[in-house]
This record gives structure tokens, C-alpha cells and sequence, in this order.
């Protein structure tokens, strides 16, 4: 359907990429870029409604249906505190494995990917607590900064209570 | 060696169902059905249990097993008399047996002596009464017979196989005099049958078995390997014969050798010592000159032997009057027994005979020669007789139970999109969808099927926990089973078997009071747990009942104050009392025994339970007993729901818990003093809780155009949701929410609907439980 399958043109890629690279997937939200290793990437699909869950956190957008397996949906946005996204048909989940579940993430926009160095992933500052939490790292691609997610951390603390 | 752990796993499937069946015929044993079919089909089962452990060297299971089956051999031919006490040591066995299996499974080892006394008891019985009568292969061909008749040991390779005349023919003893070793030598005529070796036996590996028992010399018989151009590729020439100098060695013992290939290949045992010359002129048995006729045994000497069998003076008259005057007579020789019949033939030829042939049907000799040609489904496949069945992987059939279900959701969707108009176009269109609807059901049902299993699977384990328990907790303890061929899903059954235990262990540690309390209550002295399994509606009922004290209400209320699992200031109904036995932690065992007591046990059942969409009700009678009620869904994969809507979002709710649905407006609700709601339905006052609320999701709809959706929770507690608006009803595949995220509080799981959407499941008992949770804090 909308899903945009990227594993097939993505292997050739990877083939190409040294050992002391890695490979990114960039999405947008807002005015800032954040990647994820493109290895976690199962699929890229646009935004298409979720249902809600209840007694769950904001960023928690609901689950939707991906081929009849129930999948929930983050919103990136709100879960760095920016307040929910109002998603569009022009939104972009991404679905990805953390461990052996899969999640989407609602992002603005997917934007390229990028080709790094390992040695080009700088720490998180300290700082911005938010940002040291979902962030493992940060790293320049042609002078844009872009910050590595933690999908552990984003995807951790979706209960109300918890 | 993954291939060997394959076949491992097959084994100790089969062991799983072989030990239920044996539970099974101890079961009906102990009823006092102990008809030979019952005794056999245990010996079949151990019989096997012990094969498989052979093959994969479990050598401490093959040992107990092996005692117990020489047991059991005489028992069904009825030199050991079934006595209560003989039924308990053999159910004991079985326990023991199982605990072998378990061992060998999980690769852990038992006590060198484990069950050491039961098997020397099984020594001490047989050889009790068969001090003089050493041999277990004559029974396993006697026992299905009640006419005196004396088993023939058959020769499967034609009369030829290296017994010439003039060789050793000696016949396999049945009532042989006392065989113990004199000087220890023995020796052993081994003719393997091809059977043997398409079994991929080995003579080898047996000659090596042999030879760790005593020195032992082996010399093979090659007068019947023809010349190369005659050779059959598959036909087998060759036999042995061994000396083993082994003193002190039975003849048990180098029986026990030829054990898997019992059957495949003659065996003739003697001890030199009292075989003089080759084996002529024993004292009961006699060396005929054996049909010289090599490869084709021809009709007549076969129809002579058996006359002289019918006509032999030894034993009593057999009922073949007129069979033997049919038979063109040709004496072999004086001799009281026949050896060398070749099985398959025999019996062809038997069958052929024209005019008496029912008479030969029915006559002991032809069910004898017929008999070790299908030994092997006697021992093996016994069960074939039944139904048949195919191994299936669990993920294959699942896989189609999913499809099925999405195929369910489709036919559904579609339905839904036939309008009257369309109905009115498309007649034949509709017609179709009908004829759709109705296979789908049917493959439905059909699928299910599949998945459905007896809980006796489960029950049948039971027994053997109750009589664990009775024995450590001095108590006496009967357990009683009904219904065990209900049907269920099988992840359904496999989920029940800890809270299973767990509640039988509860009864039996908490409920049921000691010997003599029980008498001093004026009740019998043997405590009775009643498990039962029945049908109701959609769902299925285990109930687990004792006649123990039941639950002690106070103790169990301080307890759990105590805990603070229930606020001081808060004084529950003597029903809520009973349901606190399954908060976590909970125990009200005074002294914590190994049995129960550590307070996990009785909210493992509640979670296990949960789990699989079911829920747990108990109810006490003071002195009188307890009892527990499992209600679980028949099948796990499609549930009926109703379709509602809250604050603009599908959810559904599980039909089977709905009782009514009405329109707000004409319901009657009433305000309690704390600011809640009530429902008041025919003069009963039901908890009211709004899901948008509870949800945390806003609403446009004005509350009187909101529906109330009555549902029916555990222990027939009511609660009423407010709803937005009522859909409809439908069938839906649950799927689940944990699978990639987390559990959700009052949400059972999640379904796709027909328009691709998620559903969230209504769980109606958690809500009601955590709005109970919410008023305690």
C-alpha cells in the first residue's frame, strides 16, 4: 500500500559501508533531524490513523493494525515534551524492532539516509535531561546535527503509572 | 545429533501420552475392570516406555521398567495373582516410571536405588510364584488366549534357516525345568530373521552385549549361504552360534539382550551343561528332524504338525474335531510339540484350507502363527486399531486457526457491506455470501476441532498428585474425576495443569482435615476432591470441590488485614472474604509445608487463569468444603463480541459476558453518597463505570443518548458500562497487545475489525477489579 519498503535497496548500501560506519535512517520533526540505525528499520509507512489506548502516556498514540499484528505507534514529538503532533496524511511512521517487539514512531517527515563514522558519534552534552535520556549520541552529517535514538528509551514508561 | 534429539523429543512425547494412558487403565484397573485388554494395554505401555529408553540408553528406566514389565507379564498370564496390593505397588511403578522419564528428559539423575523396593518387590512376586518358571516370552504369546494351548515359536525365514536335520534344532522351552547355571556356560543359537535387520538391528551390537556378560565364543552357520548367483539381496543366510561361559549368569539376563529383537529372530538358550550332545533328547523338549524342504515349507508338513499338535496326547483336547480329519496325515516324528513353522505362510495356508475354515479361524494355532507376524502391532502400534492419527506441529495448526479467523472477519466484513439495494441487484451475489458464510463456519468449527483436546490429558496427571499428598500429609485422600472428555483448546489445557495443581494441593493441605478431625466432624474418614469438567455455553467449567472444613473466614480476613491487602476500616462480604485467598502472597497456612503455604500458589491460578481469558470463582461452606470454579473460553482464538463505542474509539466486549444492553435514558441510575453511580436493575443495585471516564477520553455524546452495556463478572457480580453507542455484534480474532507492547489496565487485547482498524477487548473483570483496588486506596 503506502508502505515504502526500504530492506531491498538498502543491502546493496550496507555492502558498501565499511566496518566503522553506520547507517542511518533520518526523519525530521520540526526543525530537527534524528536517526535511527537503519538495520532496525522494518518498514515506512504514512500516518493513517491509530486507535487510542487508555491509561497510557501521551506520546502513546495508540496501535495500529500491520498486517494483523497489533503494533503501537510513539509520537517522537511528544515524547521529547514538544507537545502531541497533529498528524497529517504527509506523517511518516516508522516501524522498527526494539528487542523482539516492533513499534512505530511518528515522525514529521523521513528525510535521507546517511552513511556515518563511528568515530564521528559524539556523546549527548549534558544538559537537557529529556535529550540525554532518548539520545545515545549525536553526529554531524554535512554540518546538520543529527541525534541517535535510544529505542529503549524512547518506547520505556508508556503506563500511566509507570 | 539433532536428529537423535528429534527423535528424543518424539520419545518423551510418546512416554507423556503412554504414562496418561496408564493412569487411564489403573483408573478403570482400580474400578476392578481387569479384563486382559486392560493388562495388556499396560503392558504395551511400558513395553514401549522401555524400547525407547533402551535405544537412547536410559539404562536406569530400561531396568525398573524391565522388573516391572516381568511383573505385569505374570500377572496377565496369571501366575501372579492381581491382588489390590499388586494394583497399588503397579500404580506406584507407574509414579516411579514417570519420575524415570522425567529424569532422563531433563537430563537430571535419580538415585542410584531410586524405587530399588518396588523393583525388588516385583522380584520378590514373581519369583514367588514362578520359582520354577523362568522365562517371560511364553506368556507374552499365551496371554490373549484362555484355551490351554501351548505358544509356538515360529521361524519367519522359511523352515531352511540353518536348521537342518541333523544340526541343533532346539526348540524354545516355555515350561522348562529350573535353568540356573551349573557351570555357567551357555549356549545360544541366534538365527536373525530379515525383519531384524530391516529394523536396523545389528548382530553385531548384540554379540558385543553378549560378550560384556562372559567370554564368549561365536561361530556363524553358513551351510545355507547359497552361491553368489543365487544370492537375494535381502534375504538373510547367515546364524550364529555362541558359547558364553558366564557362571552365575540366568538366562534372564542373556534374554534381556535379544530383548529388541524379540520376534525378529530365533533365539535358543540352553546351558551346556544340561544339553548333551546339540541339544537332543531334552527332557522336554525334543529335536525333531525339522521339515528338510529348505526355503518353501510345503503344505502338508505344516497341516501334519498341527494335526500332531491337535492330536497330542500331552495336551488336553483342543477344539479342532473337525479340522484334524481333513488333514492329510503325515507324521513327522513322535514328538509333543512342532517347531520350525514358518508364520505368514502358515497362516495363508491355514486361511486356504476350504472347508473348515472358520473352525481354523477360531483355532489357537492360527491365531498363534499369525500372531508373531503382527507381534510388532501388538507391541507398537497397538493404538492403530483406533483412531488414527498424524503428529502435527502446534505452529501449523495455529497458523491455520489464524487464517481461518481472518477468513471469519472477512466473510463478516463482507456481510456488512451487502445493503438492501445491493441485495435487491445482486441476488446470486448474495446467495454466494450465504453459502460463504456458512463454509466458513463449518471450517471454523473444523479448526477448532483440531485444537481440541480431552482435559482428561490434564486430569489424568491429577490422581497422582492426590495420592503424593495423602501420603505427606497423613491424610486420606480421594480424588474423584468427572467430565473428563470435555473438550477443550489445547493452549487452554496446557495452561491448566499448574492451576490445577495448585488448587488440588490447596484442597487437600487447607481443606481437607486430618483422619480423625474428619471423624469427630462426623464425616468419613477419606477426604473426597471432586474435579470436574463440563460445558457452559461458550466457556468451560473445571470445578474443583472438597468435603474439607472450607475456608476460614476469619483467619483469612486477619490475614489479610494483617498483610494489608485489605484496609482496616473496610469489612467485606463473606464472598470477597473467599476471593482473597488468591491475592498475591497470600497464605493462611499456619505452618508453611512444602506442600503449600508460601503463598504463591493460589495467584499463580488466578494469573495463570487470567491469562488465558478465563476466570476463577470460589465459594466456602464452613465444615462443609470448598469449592472452585475455573470458567475458561472454549477456544482462544475467535471470541463474539459486541462492537461499542467510546469517546469516538472501537471496543468490543466479549459477548459471553454481557447479560442486557439499554438505552441510558430508560435506565435507572442512582447516586451514591461517595458521588458515584449505581444502575438499579429489577431491584438490584450494579456498579455503573463509565469506560470514557475511565479511559480518560472525552465524549460528545449527551449521556442520554449513551448506552448501558450490563455485564455479568465472576461469581455472578454484575457491573454496568456506559458506553457511547452500540454497533453491533460480530466475531473477532484476539490479538494480542503484549506481543509488542505492554499489558493495558482494563484492556483484555486487541482485534482488527473489518476495516483494517484496531479494536481494544473490554476486560469487564479487571475493570471491576481495579475499580475495587481504587476504592480501597
Amino acid at each position: 500500500m503506502e508502505a515504502l519498503s526500504l530492506r531491498d535497496d538498502v543491502s546493496d548500501k550496507s555492502a558498501l559501508a565499511g566496518q566503522n560506519t553506520l547507517q542511518l535512517i533520518a526523519f525530521s520533526i520540526g526543525e530537527q533531524t534524528y536517526g535511527v540505525e537503519i538495520t532496525t528499520v522494518r518498514e515506512i509507512r504514512a500516518w493513517n490513523g491509530a486507535t487510542p489506548l487508555p491509561n497510557t502516556r501521551e506520546f502513546v498514540r495508540g496501535v495500529i493494525n500491520l498486517r494483523g499484528t497489533i503494533v503501537p505507534i510513539f509520537d517522537l514529538r511528544a515524547r521529547f515534551g514538544d507537545g502531541q503532533t497533529s498528524p497529517t496524511k504527509n506523517h511518516v511512521v516508522v516501524v522498527m524492532s526494539v528487542g523482539d517487539k516492533w513499534v512505530g514512531i511518528l515522525v514529521d517527515a523521513v528525510s535521507d539516509i546517511l552513511t556515518v563514522s563511528k568515530d564521528d558519534i559524539h556523546n549527548v552534552p549534558e544538559g537537557n535531561s529529556i535529550d540525554t535520556e532518548l539520545l545515545n549520541g549525536i553526529v554531524t552529517h554535512e554540518s546538520r546535527m543529527v541525534g541517535l535514538i535510544d529505542l529503549h528509551a524512547v518506547v520505556s514508561g508508556a503506563k500511566m503509572d509507570g | 545429533m539433532s536428529d537423535l534429539d528429534d527423535f528424543k523429543a518424539t520419545y518423551f512425547d510418546e512416554c507423556s501420552e503412554l504414562l496418561t494412558e496408564l493412569e487411564e487403565q489403573f483408573a478403570a484397573i482400580e474400578e476392578g475392570e481387569r479384563g486382559a485388554d486392560r493388562l495388556n494395554a499396560v503392558f504395551r505401555a511400558i513395553h514401549s516406555i522401555k524400547g525407547g529408553a533402551g535405544a537412547f540408553g536410559f539404562s536406569a528406566l530400561v531396568g525398573f521398567a524391565h522388573a516391572y514389565e516381568t511383573l505385569l507379564d505374570y500377572v496377565r498370564d496369571g501366575r501372579v495373582e492381581l491382588t489390590d496390593d499388586v494394583v497399588n505397588l503397579c500404580i506406584r511403578a507407574n509414579d516411579i516410571v514417570a519420575d524415570h522419564v522425567n529424569a532422563a528428559q531433563s537430563g537430571e539423575d535419580l538415585p542410584a536405588d531410586y524405587g530399588a523396593e518396588e523393583k525388588s518387590r516385583f522380584d520378590a512376586l514373581a519369583r514367588g510364584e514362578t520359582a520354577s518358571e523362568d522365562d517371560d516370552m511364553g506368556g507374552e504369546m499365551v496371554e490373549e488366549f484362555d484355551i490351554d494351548f501351548t505358544p509356538v515359536m515360529v521361524n519367519l525365514d522359511g523352515g531352511g534357516s540353518g536348521f537342518a536335520a541333523g544340526e541343533a534344532p532346539v526348540e524354545d522351552v516355555f515350561e522348562a525345568a529350573p535353568m540356573e547355571a551349573a557351570d555357567g556356560q551357555w549356549e545360544i543359537r541366534f538365527t536373525p530373521h530379515r525383519a531384524l535387520y530391516a529394523r536396523a538391528n545389528d548382530p553385531l551390537l548384540l554379540f558385543r552385549e553378549l560378550a560384556a556378560l562372559g567370554t564368549m565364543q561365536v561361530r556363524a552357520i553358513l551351510s545355507d549361504v547359497p552361491p553368489l548367483s543365487d544370492f537375494e539381496p535381502f534375504a538373510v543366510y547367515c546364524a550364529w552360534e555362541i558359547t558364553l561361559v558366564a557362571p552365575g549368569l540366568g538366562e534372564e539376563a542373556i534374554r534381556e539382550v535379544f530383548e529388541f529383537v524379540d520376534g525378529d529372530c530365533d533365539i535358543v538358550i540352553a546351558q551346556a551343561g544340561i544339553v548333551p550332545g546339540a541339544g537332543l533328547d531334552l527332557g522336554d523338549f525334543d529335536a525333531a528332524p525339522a521339515p528338510t524342504e529348505p526355503q518353501e515349507p510345503d503344505l502338508s508338513s505344516l497341516l501334519a504338525l498341527t494335526e500332531e499338535e491337535v492330536a497330542s496326547p500331552a495336551r488336553p483336547a483342543e477344539p479342532l474335531p473337525s479340522f484334524a480329519p481333513d488333514l492329510p496325515a503325515e507324521p513327522v516324528g513322535a514328538q509333543d510339540k512342532f517347531e520350525e513353522a514358518p508364520a505368514l505362510s502358515f497362516a495363508d495356508l491355514a486361511a486356504e484350507i476350504p472347508p473348515p475354515a472358520p473352525k481354523i479361524e477360531a483355532t489357537p494355532v492360527a491365531a498363534a502363527a499369525a500372531k508373531p507376524a503382527s507381534s510388532e502391532g501388538e507391541e507398537g502400534g497397538g493404538r492403530s486399531v483406533g483412531v488414527q492419527s498424524i503428529r502435527v506441529d502446534l505452529d501449523k495448526v495455529d497458523r491455520v486457526v489464524n487464517m481461518v479467523g481472518e477468513l471469519v472477519i472477512t466473510q463478516s466484513m463482507l456481510t456488512q457491506q451487502m445493503d438492501e439495494t445491493l441485495r435487491a441487484r445482486y441476488t446470486e451475489l448474495v446467495r454466494g455470501l450465504e453459502v460463504l458464510a456458512q463454509t466458513t463456519r463449518g471450517l471454523q468449527d473444523s479448526v477448532m476441532a483440531i485444537r481440541a483436546q480431552p482435559v482428561k490429558s490434564v486430569f489424568s496427571r491429577m490422581p497422582r498428585l492426590a495420592r503424593e499428598l495423602a501420603t505427606k500429609t497423613n491424610k486420606k485422600i480421594k480424588l474423584e474425576t468427572i467430565g473428563e472428555n470435555t473438550e477443550i483448546d489445547k493452549t487452554v489445557i496446557e495452561q491448566l495443569s499448574d492451576p490445577l495443581t495448585h488448587m488440588i494441593r490447596n484442597s487437600a493441605d487447607h481443606g481437607i482435615e486430618s483422619p480423625e478431625k474428619r471423624l469427630a466432624a462426623g464425616k468419613p474418614e477419606t477426604g473426597t476432591i471432586r474435579l470436574s469438567a463440563e460445558q457452559a455455553g461458550g466457556n468451560i467449567l473445571i470445578i474443583v470441590e472438597d468435603d474439607g472444613a472450607g475456608i476460614n473466614r476469619e483467619k483469612v480476613l486477619q490475614l489479610a488485614r494483617n498483610k494489608g491487602i485489605v484496609a482496616a476500616d473496610i469489612t467485606p462480604t463473606d464472598e470477597q472474604i473467599d476471593q482473597l485467598i488468591f491475592a498475591p502472597g497470600f497464605s493462611t497456612a499456619e505452618a508453611v509445608s512444602d506442600i503449600s503455604g508460601r503463598g504463591v500458589g493460589m495467584d499463580v491460578v488466578l494469573s495463570n487463569i487470567k491469562k488465558i481469558g478465563g476466570s476463577v470463582h470460589v465459594r466456602s461452606w464452613t465444615g462443609k468444603g470448598c469449592r472452585m470454579t475455573l470458567r475458561l473460553p472454549l477456544t482462544l482464538a475467535v471470541l463474539d463480541v459486541m462492537l461499542v463505542k467510546v469517546g469516538g474509539g472501537p471496543y468490543v466486549v466479549p459477548l459471553s459476558s454481557i447479560v442486557e444492553t439499554m438505552q441510558c435514558s430508560r435506565a435507572s441510575f442512582e447516586r451514591v453518597p461517595s458521588g458515584g453511580r449505581v444502575l438499579q436493575v429489577r431491584g438490584e443495585y450494579v456498579q455503573v463505570i463509565d469506560l470514557g471516564q475511565r479511559f480518560g477520553l472525552s465524549t460528545q455524546t449527551a449521556p442520554d443518548d449513551q448506552f448501558v452495556v450490563l455485564c455479568e463478572t465472576e461469581g455472578n457480580q454484575k457491573v454496568a458500562l456506559v458506553v457511547d453507542d452500540i454497533i453491533g455484534q460480530q466475531q473477532v480474532v484476539i490479538k494480542s497487545l503484549e506481543e509488542n507492547f505492554e499489558r493495558v489496565e482494563g484492556i483484555a487485547g486487541g482485534t482488527i475489525l473489518g476495516d483494517g482498524n484496531v479494536a481494544l477487548i473490554v476486560d469487564v473483570q479487571g475493570l471491576r477489579t481495579t475499580h475495587l483496588h481504587q476504592n480501597a486506596a
